[in-house]
């Protein structure tokens, strides 16, 4: 062993002899409260924003938004739109969560009007067919309401003439738009297929004054999502058959 | 101090684990394992109470709220700890403003200088402790995790990402430096 290592050795032991500084109590007090607080604060920050976590509410937040937006976007989309099938679904879970019959009736007569403005809208693009459906399925919602208010004449003839009330002023208020479409039509397609609808929205008021015995006619599938080509039975009765857009072979 | 095995460093990882689910019992225990060592590291560093205080709490808690950032593959939660140290002392110059220093391993040696006249009992810790923090920055990392905090070779090697190899011809460096700025001392 060289001098020099030699040294350099003795100087490393003394080096090693020193003795070491140690914080005081106070310090490490405060230091381990200081840690204390940012590791709670950490905790903290780290439940409520883990990474996968936050990417997937990310996610699920975009995926809702997009689907409500497009929900949204369909409740006006018109017969020749590619969204319109949604605007059925939507439609029928409506129709599925309206459970007491003022619900029903509210329900179809809400759906009889969008069937009317959808109509003209097809009319005034020349979409003859797709109005056709339109007015057809227009005549099952109101002969649907008809026949929720022929029901509930038995359980309740009250309601059922507070219900026959809004039937009445509904279908008074569609023939007045359809009467005016009537009068600008040119095609002669286009006027008989609105005044066979104008003459089954009449079929559904004596629907409801029926008995209900007399015109168990059955439930329709008046929705825009109803599969099917049906274009209305054009006999200009409230017979409840599927006249949807969509509606299965009932031709 | 107790010298800080490779089975203190095996027994972080669960305890680690255990900081990460928010449990702050294992957060004591690390703190409690590493906060007089970072102290008296900062403080042979910087050679002031205050600021070693300031920086060792200040190392902890970053060492244990940013766990996230410990990736336990090939290096030691005590080598991370001693990092962050080492970072906030460079941080804590860089703030103060701390003069830049001539390598000592460069600097003129004595051509009377007689190592054996050196009387080494009879310096003082304050001495030598002073004449550390003269040598350059990583002549006083190396001597102080090999001869104050008592760790291998190996584990500075860790602690400054340098080979083992280079850590003792760095320590042979620094020890020399250390030994020239003893004699260099104004009362010597």
């Amino acid at each position: 062993m060289t001098p020099e290592v030699q040294r350099l050795e003795r100087l490393a032991e003394r080096l090693r002899a020193v003795d070491p500084a140690t914080p005081s109590p106070g310090a490490k007090i405060r230091g381990w409260n200081l840690v204390l607080t940012a590791v709670e604060q950490s905790a903290t920050v780290r439940s409520r924003a883990h990474p996968v976590r936050r990417l997937l509410l990310a996610a699920v937040a975009a995926a809702v938004l997009l689907l409500a937006g497009v929900i949204a976007a369909s409740a006006d989309s018109l017969p020749d739109s590619t969204l319109y099938p949604l605007k059925g679904v939507v439609e029928n879970v409506r129709g599925a969560l309206a459970f007491s019959p003022a619900d029903k009736v509210r329900y179809d007569l809400d759906i009889a009007r969008t069937r009317v403005i959808e109509a003209a809208a097809m009319i005034a693009r020349h979409r003859l067919d797709l109005a056709d459906r339109a007015l057809s399925s227009l005549d099952d919602q109101l002969n649907d309401a008809a026949l929720v208010v022929q029901a509930e004449k038995q359980s309740d003839p009250a309601l059922a003439a507070s219900l026959e009330n809004r039937l009445v002023q509904a279908i008074a208020s569609n023939d007045q738009q359809l009467a005016g479409l009537q009068g600008q039509a040119t095609n002669p397609a286009t006027v008989t297929a609105i005044t066979r609808a104008r003459d089954r929205a009449q079929g559904a008021l004596q629907t409801a004054d029926q008995p209900a015995s007399s015109s168990a006619a059955g439930k329709s599938s008046a929705s825009p999502a109803a599969t099917g080509t049906g274009s209305g039975s054009g006999n200009g009765q409230g017979n409840g058959a599927s006249a949807s857009p969509h509606a299965t072979g009932n031709n | 101090m107790q010298p800080l095995d490779k089975a203190a460093s095996d027994d972080d990882r669960p305890l680690i684990e255990r900081v990460r689910r928010g449990d702050q019992d294992a957060a004591r225990i690390l703190f409690e394992r590493y906060f007089d060592r970072i102290y008296n590291y900062v403080y042979a560093r910087l050679g002031r109470v205050e600021d070693a205080e300031d920086l060792a709490i200040d190392t902890m808690t970053r060492s244990l709220t940013r766990l996230d950032l410990f990736h336990d593959q090939g290096v030691a939660f005590s080598s991370w700890v001693y990092r962050i140290a080492h970072n906030a002392t460079i941080d804590h110059y860089r703030r103060e403003g701390k003069a830049t220093l001539v390598p000592l391993e460069s600097a003129t040696m004595p051509v009377s200088a007689d190592p054996a006249d050196l009387a080494l009992a009879q310096l003082s810790n304050d001495d030598l402790r002073g004449a550390l923090r003269a040598l350059t920055d990583e002549q006083q990392q190396v001597l102080i995790l090999r001869f104050f905090q008592d760790l291998t070779a190996a584990q500075a090697a860790e602690i400054m990402g340098k080979s083992v190899g280079a850590v003792q011809a760095l320590q042979h460096r620094a020890l020399g430096s250390l030994e020239r700025a003893l004699e260099r001392r104004p009362n010597n």
